[in-house]
């Protein structure tokens, strides 16, 4: 039988500055893990679990779709904090316009945020990983757009769905050496479903058998998992929404 | 930028009515809801702007859901075009 891989013990959170990566961070703290979070703005609520977590969490204020400065991150994480051996592709930027009503820079950008600049990083983190021998874990946050439409959310649904797809071929290709899962929550209240008007929110609501929205503590737990169970779930999306899309 | 006058949208808008049968009553406080104006004929009164102001008028869906009359139209097509 092969070893199984083991809990991740440093991992990286993009997009770990607020929402749901700063419960991630904080969840993954708490459990003891070293954690490794960049944003473009490093927010007070990340600056004070440095202080409260000096030894565990290394934060930085990075763009993702610069990728010599990821790249330098990555490093500093590894000679901070030791080899990256978790990685939680979280960062990305919604979109509320009709595809039609959408310009073709702001499309790119939707791309290049949600989808390239995640393989970019994926690619990078296991290229290291590899090279010094090490299994992990990768946990990309999708959304549940990737599996039904909504309208307005055209090119962001197209990279979850892509992150999705790519969950899929990178736990082929790993050969159960990384395992690859994905989450996929419903719509929950952060910056980023700010746009959602009340209505929107009581018909997401009304048509949630639990009957209430998927919430950041709903997701976490399930991350945690995936980045630290022996369970051998591998090249899944777990759809977290309370089976509203059911 | 050129401009598409209030008025001249105001026509552009009956067009899109007429050619699904219906009418655009000549007061602006008409709700979009009783006329049966929705949000694909938002869409297409604004690319019918757009060809006639040679330029896109790109713009978030939020904006859109707060127009509830014939005049929240008029009016966001007008800050469109002075955006
Ligand atoms: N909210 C929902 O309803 C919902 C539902 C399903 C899935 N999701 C997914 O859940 C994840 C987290 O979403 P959220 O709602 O927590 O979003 P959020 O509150 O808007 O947070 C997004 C995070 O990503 C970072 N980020 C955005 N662009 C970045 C860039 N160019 N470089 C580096 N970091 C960047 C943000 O920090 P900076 O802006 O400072 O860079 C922030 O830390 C996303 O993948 C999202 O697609 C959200």
């Amino acid at each position: 039988m092969s070893e199984s891989v083991p809990p991740a013990s440093v991992v990286l959170v993009s997009g770990g500055s607020r929402g749901l990566g700063l419960a991630i961070v904080t969840d993954l703290l708490a459990a003891g893990i070293k954690v490794a979070a960049f944003a473009r703005t490093v927010t007070p609520e990340l600056t004070a679990l440095a202080s409260k977590y000096p030894d565990h969490l290394y934060a930085g204020s990075v763009d993702i779709n610069d990728s010599p400065a990821v790249q330098a991150f990555v490093k500093t994480v590894e000679s901070t904090l030791g080899p990256v051996d978790g990685l939680v592709n979280n960062a990305a930027i919604g979109q509320d316009s009709l595809h039609v009503h959408t310009s073709p820079e702001r499309l790119e950008d939707i791309i290049q945020t949600n989808l390239t600049a995640p393989l970019v990083l994926t690619r990078f983190v296991l290229r290291r990983m590899l090279a010094k021998g090490l299994k992990g874990r990768i946990v990309n946050v999708t959304s549940i757009c990737a599996q039904r439409g909504y309208p307005g959310l055209v090119a962001y649904s197209a990279t979850k769905g892509g992150m999705d797809a790519a969950t899929r071929s990178l736990a082929r290709e790993l050969g159960g050496r990384v395992l690859a899962n994905a989450v996929a929550p419903g719509f929950f209240a952060s910056d980023m479903s700010a746009v959602l008007g009340q209505t929107q929110l009581d018909q997401i609501v009304r048509r949630t058998p639990t009957g209430h929205l998927t919430e950041p503590e709903d997701v976490v737990p399930v991350v945690r998992m995936l980045l630290l169970d022996n369970t051998n779930i591998n090249g899944q999306v777990l759809v977290i929404d309370g089976a509203a899309s059911i | 930028m050129s401009s598409v006058a209030r008025d001249r949208v105001r026509e552009l808008m009956g067009e899109v009515m007429t050619a699904q049968g219906r009418s655009l009553p000549a007061d602006d406080g008409a709700e979009l809801r009783t006329i049966g104006f929705r949000s694909l004929d938002f869409s297409e009164l604004a690319l019918r702007v757009e060809d006639e102001l040679g330029d896109e008028l790109n713009f978030d869906a939020p904006g859109l859901r707060r127009i509830a009359t014939v005049g929240d139209v008029l009016d966001f097509i007008e800050q469109l075009q002075t955006a």
